[in-house]
């Protein structure tokens, strides 16, 4: 299946390509053509390698082996400047656009651009984003603040930019993820239109549909490394999951799986929760003793989903219970306070507080537990040393000390620092998003038995992972979020990568409907 | 598409580089404020010993030093909360000139007359609390905005110098030498410092504003309110300048406009100055005195060897910048070791 098209005319020859990271193989020894005026599909699940791929042709990661030829040239890496040069532009999510700026303002952002007497002479520099306009049929006036456009229109600017500087590729980070079925269908035009007038398109998504009906060509990348190449037509959408979940699934003994006794009332639930376009209609109940986890891809509504039952956000519509009782929180501190933690995804910049001590980390969440004399405000060194103790010994926390400044320990280390913070807080809810990210494998199991462990004790443990192996090994139960909302749940022996991955990526109930 | 399972190759670790140099540029960083106020006292020692080198001089040098102190507290505050106070000079000036008006005009008891003072600069850090936490006006601009309406609030309520009509009680409190034949105002900067760097260090409040200034969101998802510990350091930096004002004033015998708006720049450059003292860029009370000392040292000193008034700025300008760049350095070598 692996169809080796002729290399020797292609445009872009991607060899050996690899990037480590700490050790871990972002990418590995990838090798990729990449043709012009033709779409090419890139997709893998979350940490599959496609952003590291990207990033090293925008210049923004350097590889640490292999080379990018472009027309026979050799692209100098590292080096945004020289990507940009050799022809290449990049379109993010969360596109790089000034609001306050106009359409055209934006569009020469950066571009070479005609001057007079030293001035900017925007009339002859608009004369080239203007053709490019006309290219990409933006119909809106060039003057119109991007502010002011929808989200549709400035994938268009976006467009219209890349090709101001005449792009002879344009990578799209998942174009379609906020754009509306008309609007999408529209991008897709104009994407096969670019296409058509010799432009390369690398093509990044997560919706294996749009994958399969826009691309010439599909590249699968998995543990970093390009696993299939299939021309259009070779791959139906069955064989592109098997591909992106790979053959090798560990299947986990499915020993102490705790099947949650739905007749007693649930530790937590939530009722019909709607947020923005993010979080749609999510109800779920979370039982005594059980670990629930929820799987899907980034972005799938999820870490939102987390911040409105923390207090970070208000749900729009739908309520939550704690224990039965209706729970309305304001903010985190409300939160903490009725017994709902969160153990956030972004462990340096939302969780550890770097400069201070092991035990300062631990014991923030506790101090009224921490005084000398109940009632008046000061704190007993004593006191907080025996808990801070307490909790290392208790988690098997690796600290020279409880003084020692967090940020010398290891990252696993100090996600176990960041669950001892709640251990005496009287959590009733812990949610922990992404609780192994960046941890290694020994540490990541030794986090495992905390999870599990404080689950049994009575705690409601909701974990959020987009590492599936996590989840199988991990949860006793798992709902599969997809565009903001569950869209399957797994329990017992059905907890399989390869089914959360299926789950992932189409509803339960349209299993079969589709055939590519 | 054959996928063998390949385990990625670990690499070693990297070794950490450490050198002897780096050990010592961080001793340097950390103990180098130290060091710079005893080398300071040692050299004035030698070469002024009958004049620097005295009881009376010393004392002299606390004095002047506590009223910098205070307000500089205050101010530190609100830079370990991960904010900014640029009104506080305006603040002591604002309410230096109210708490003598308060007497002459009104006819307020002293007591009365120092506990509204108070009681105004800490409303006046509460506002400006407000204002960046509730508003979220940048702290530069609302503090400083706020300090500058004050000036002319001030003006409004007397152009002219405050001087007839308060008592002689009131110029005794900062004359006075009640203990041990320290000056008063002395002993009030020892009381004011205890009673600050204990609230920051051993209670709640404290801790949680220096989670607050370590990390804001994770001591949001820690359930602390991070707006009422910011209001909290904005009241005390105004109560600090509030005190700081009084105390002027009844240094000077009189409420005058502008008198304190110094204090500004002395305080600013004693707390980064404290910030690299001991620990790696972090705002602390006992850095703070450190700093204060390192001004108040070096302002006596140039005195004492005759140095015209003008040289007073050059060294103030030169220690902030000075200050601020060791801070800054101690902080990116703290940051990489």
């Amino acid at each position: 299946m692996s169809a080796t098209v002729s290399a020797a005319d292609a445009w872009m020859r991607i060899r050996g390509l690899t990037k480590s990271f700490a050790g871990e193989r972002a990418l590995d020894r990838a090798d990729l053509d990449i043709e012009r005026g033709r779409v090419h599909g890139l997709v893998g699940a979350n940490g599959a390698g496609k952003s590291t791929l990207i990033r090293c042709l925008a210049g923004v990661t350097t590889p640490d082996q292999g080379s990018v030829t472009i027309a026979g040239n050799e692209l100098q890496m590292g080096s945004p400047q020289a990507s940009e040069r050799a022809g290449l532009a990049f379109i993010h999510q969360e596109l790089n656009l000034i609001p306050h700026f106009s359409a055209l303002q934006n569009m020469l952002l950066g571009a070479p651009k005609t001057t007079r007497f030293g001035m900017i002479d925007w009339k002859r520099s608009g004369v080239a984003a203007r053709a490019a306009a006309e290219r990409v049929g933006i119909r809106f006036p060039l003057d119109t603040k991007v502010s002011e456009l929808s989200v549709a229109q400035r994938w268009l600017v976006m467009i219209g930019k890349a090709l101001t500087r005449d792009a002879s590729m344009i990578a799209m980070d998942e174009p379609t993820a906020s754009l509306s079925e008309p609007e999408s269908e529209q991008l897709f035009a104009i994407i096969r239109d670019l296409a058509a007038q010799g432009v390369a398109i690398l093509y990044v998504s997560h919706r294996l549909e749009e994958v399969l009906q826009l691309c010439d060509r599909i590249t699968v990348l998995r543990d970093g490394r390009i696993v299939s190449q299939a021309e259009r037509g070779a791959l139906d959408k069955k064989g592109l999951v098997r591909a992106i979940i790979g053959h090798a699934i560990r299947t986990p003994d499915a020993r102490d799986r705790l099947a949650a006794d739905r007749s007693r009332q649930p530790v937590f639930s939530a009722r019909s929760i709607a947020w923005k376009q993010a979080v749609k209609d999510v109800s779920l109940d979370l039982y005594k003793g059980e670990v629930l986890a929820l799987g899907g891809l980034v972005g799938a509504g999820r870490t939102e989903f987390a911040h409105l039952v923390a207090g970070l956000a208000r749900p729009e519509a739908g309520h939550l219970e704690l224990d039965g009782k209706r729970l309305d929180v304001a903010n985190p501190s409300e939160a903490v306070k009725a017994g709902i933690a969160l153990v956030p995804e972004e462990r340096r910049s939302q969780g550890v507080m770097l400069q201070q001590s092991v035990a300062f980390n631990i014991n923030i969440s506790t101090l009224k537990l921490l005084r000398s004399v109940p009632g008046l405000p000061f704190l007993s060194d004593a006191k907080s040393r025996r808990q801070a103790e307490s909790l290392v010994a208790h988690l098997g926390i690796k600290t020279p000390g409880v003084t020692t400044k967090i940020a010398g320990l290891s990252g696993g280390n100090q996600q176990k620092a960041l669950i001892a913070r709640w251990l005496n807080a009287g959590t009733k809810l812990l949610i922990l998003d992404e609780p192994s990210r960046g941890v290694d494998v020994g540490a990541r199991e030794e986090i495992h038995d905390a999870i599990r462990a404080l689950a049994r004790s009575g705690v409601g443990i909701l974990v959020i992972s987009s590492d599936v192996e996590e989840l199988t090994l991990l949860a006793d139960r798992v709902l599969v979020m997809r565009e903001g909302r569950v869209t399957g749940e797994l329990t017992g022996a059905d907890i399989t990568e390869a089914r959360i991955i299926e789950l992932s990526y189409h509803d339960a109930h349209d299993d079969q409907g589709e055939a590519a | 598409m054959t996928a063998e399972t390949v385990p990625a190759a670990k690499e070693a670790p990297q070794p950490r580089k450490s050198s002897w140099k780096r050990t010592a540029l961080i001793g340097l960083s950390r103990y180098g404020t130290i060091i710079g106020l005893l080398l300071m006292v040692l050299f004035f020692s030698i070469n002024a010993p009958g004049v620097f080198l005295s009881r009376a001089n010393f004392l002299n040098i606390l004095s002047q030093a506590s009223l910098t102190a205070i307000i500089a507290s205050g101010l530190t505050y609100t830079l370990v909360v991960g904010e900014f106070d640029l009104s506080i000079g305006y603040v002591a000036s604002f309410v230096g000139l109210i708490v003598t008006g308060l007497m002459a005009y009104e006819g307020f008891p002293i007591w009365l007359s120092i506990v509204c003072a108070l009681a105004l600069g800490s409303g006046i850090g509460v506002l400006n609390g407000l204002l960046v936490t509730k508003v979220r006006i940048n702290a530069v601009i609302s503090t400083l905005g706020i300090g500058t309406m004050l000036t002319g609030i001030g003006f409004t309520y007397s152009a002219f110098p405050i001087a007839t009509g308060i008592p002689r009680a009131f110029t005794d409190i900062s004359l006075g030498r009640i203990v041990f034949g320290l000056p008063n105002p002395v002993i009030i900067m020892v009381v004011m410092l205890l009673a600050l760097w204990t609230v920051l260090n051993k209670t709640d409040i404290g801790q949680k504003m220096q989670a607050v200034g370590s990390n804001m969101e994770a001591a949001r998802l820690s359930g602390i309110r991070v707006d009422r510990i910011k209001i909290f350091a904005f009241a005390t930096a105004g109560f600090c300048a509030a005190l700081t004002g009084t105390l002027l004033s009844s240094l000077l015998g009189s409420g005058t406009l502008a008198a304190a708006d110094g204090y500004l720049l002395d305080a600013f450059a004693a707390v980064f100055l404290g910030s690299a003292t001991l620990r790696e860029g972090e705002f602390h009370i006992t850095g703070t005195l450190v700093g204060v000392l390192i001004l108040a040292v070096g302002f006596n000193g140039l005195s004492i060897f005759g140095a015209p008034t003008h040289f007073q700025p050059i060294f103030k300008g030169g220690i902030l910048v000075l200050a601020v760049g060791m801070s800054a350095l101690a902080r990116r070598y703290a940051a990489s070791a």
